[in-house]
């Protein structure tokens, strides 16, 4: 894909055209790829649905340890009743997209990109052009519109893992009022800045990225299966800076 | 083709799922969840200050919710707030005479509305009026309940002097206030440690037109405002002689330390739970305290 002798940055600017073209090339295919219907719900049961078990677990965790680290702080202020609140908040805006986003890369970008970057290696992408098949519509576009529509989805249930994680360490553990919790939570959360803006749209964009990360990098794989693993540490890699950085500029736009 | 059938529901399920977890996270753990659930009926009231209520701000009976916020707006041409507020149907037997206050949940919390029942066999009606209303308690203004406040008197005239004895004088300087009943009278003469002694003795020059102090009154050493200057604060006592030249303070309050203060305003700052205070809160702190 890029000569050898190029440098760091050309290398890397390379890279990120061709991502983008790339993009375009799924986008145009998402069309022709919904013939294909079924092949994208399987892909959706394949990232989506087999990753809730850690996505759930993760985010009850995330959501328990933050419970018990702000009761601990918000306790010198006397301030415990906010515990709820922060804990919703910081999971809605940040935690609950981001994590379930890095989640996501390290438990499907990776199974994606190898499974691309094998069949790139042992010859089936062009096996498939050999009979008029359109790889990009039938193996890139579903992996790409199922990580598009399956992060927001587990970015939800993440969400509703860590409040619920929260409830279960804030509420029922270190005994704050059961109605306080929910009743200044509900006072603060704002539908509008902390759902949609905060959950929704941010987890949508990590999914666009993240899964064009995957694609991307299983599709221009070396063919070797050497290349297959850099390709796989590439996407965890690339994908988990994309992730942070991106959300850094939502941020500062949503904000 | 089972496969694929087990694929299909599977991510049906998952789908279900996600959207599910959606409508709960937008629907129960947000202010939607706030909306008016159910029927209610509408009460109205007016407080004086309404600090930092928000609209949809719980309206709490012994801490239980009952309602929310509906409205907050002035009452045109007057220093006052018109809340009305939205209370489920079920709690339809709140007396007629009990008291709506303004307060807050923790210290650094939101605030909420409190109604604390009167004795009243009336329930309050549909758009009635709560009439008995305590507003929210401003910090600073509690925080000033406890300090004094104010500047350094001009002198005028001729002084006399009389003296106190000070276990602790925190920060107090020659030239500080002295004040009765929050009046600058006289300023600080001198402060020293007599030999022998581990008591600071604090000599004040107060003002001649002041002279009819009561010989049996306290001198204590406060400060105004937060981080204002300390001054020497007189209560008059109930004696038929008054001070005189040279004379000393019986009873004397030394320095209170600042964090002494808040500590204690932390303890027991909360809101009184006195029903009986009616409109006005009868909540003065009584900084009188003799030693």
């Amino acid at each position: 894909m890029t000569a050898k002798d190029d440098n760091v940055v050309i290398r890397s600017l390379t890279q990120i055209g061709a991502c983008g073209l790339f993009l375009l090339t799924i986008l145009a295919a998402i069309p022709r790829s919904l013939r294909h219907g079924r092949e994208t719900i399987r892909q959706i049961w394949f990232v989506g649905a087999m990753s809730l078990t850690i996505v759930m677990t993760c985010g009850l965790f995330v959501g328990m340890v933050l419970g018990l680290q702000l009761y601990d702080v918000l306790s010198i202020f006397g301030g415990t009743s906010a515990t709820g609140t922060v804990v919703a908040i910081a999971i809605y805006r940040e935690l609950g997209p981001v994590v379930t986003a890095l989640l996501f890369a390290g438990r499907a970008g990776t199974s994606v990109t190898a499974e691309i970057g094998l069949m790139r290696a042992t010859d089936q992408l062009d096996a498939m052009e050999m009979m008029a098949v359109d790889p990009i519509a039938y193996v890139a576009a579903p992996r790409f519109l199922a990580g598009v529509v399956a992060l927001p989805l587990l970015a939800v249930v993440f969400c509703a893992m860590g409040v619920f994680g929260g409830h279960l360490v804030g509420v029922t553990w270190l005994g704050i009022d059961n109605g306080t919790f929910w009743s200044n939570m509900t006072a603060t959360v704002d539908v509008h800045k902390d759902i949609i803006d905060g959950v929704l749209l941010k987890s949508i964009a990590f999914g666009i990225v993240v899964s064009l990360i995957a694609v991307f990098q299983g599709y221009t794989t070396p063919p070797t299966s050497e290349g297959v693993a850099y390709a796989t540490t590439r996407t965890v890699v690339a994908s988990s800076i994309a992730i942070l950085a991106l959300d850094f500029v939502l941020t500062s736009f949503l904000i | 083709m089972t496969q694929r059938r087990s694929y299909a529901v599977g991510t049906g399920l998952f789908i279900v799922l996600g959207f599910a977890a959606l409508a709960y996270l937008a629907t129960q753990t947000t202010s939607v969840a706030n909306a008016s659930q159910g029927s209610s009926y509408v009460v109205e009231t007016h407080f004086a200050n309404v600090g930092q209520l928000k609209t949809r701000a719980p309206v709490k009976i012994a801490g239980v919710r009952v309602g929310s916020v509906q409205s907050i707006e002035l009452v045109p041409g007057k220093e006052e707030a018109k809340v009305t507020l939205s209370i489920d149907d079920r709690h339809k037997d709140i007396p007629d005479d009990s008291v709506a206050t303004i307060f807050t949940s923790g210290l650094l919390g939101d605030q909420y509305v409190g109604i604390q029942f009167g004795r009243s066999k009336n329930p309050v009606k549909e758009g009635g009026e709560i009439g008995l209303t305590r507003p929210a308690q401003q910090l600073e203004e509690m925080l000033g309940k406890f300090f004094g406040g104010g500047s350094a008197p001009d002198r005028l005239g001729g002084t006399f002097h009389v003296t106190g004895e000070f276990t602790n004088v925190g920060a107090l300087q020659p030239g500080a206030a002295v004040k009765m009943a929050g009046v600058p009278i006289g300023s600080v003469d001198s402060v020293v440690i007599k030999p022998g002694s581990s008591e600071a003795t604090v000599t004040l020059a107060i003002d001649k037109r002041y002279s009819q102090i009561p010989d049996d009154s306290s001198a204590a050493v406060f400060t105004s405002g937060l981080i204002g200057s300390q001054y020497v604060a007189i209560q008059p006592g109930g004696s038929p002689e008054y001070l005189a030249e040279g004379d000393s303070f019986v009873l004397t309050q030394s320095a209170l330390q600042l964090e002494d203060l808040i500590g204690k305003f932390l303890v027991n700052g909360s809101p009184s739970d006195n029903k009986s205070g009616g409109a006005q809160g009868s909540t003065q702190p009584d900084n009188a305290g003799k030693k």
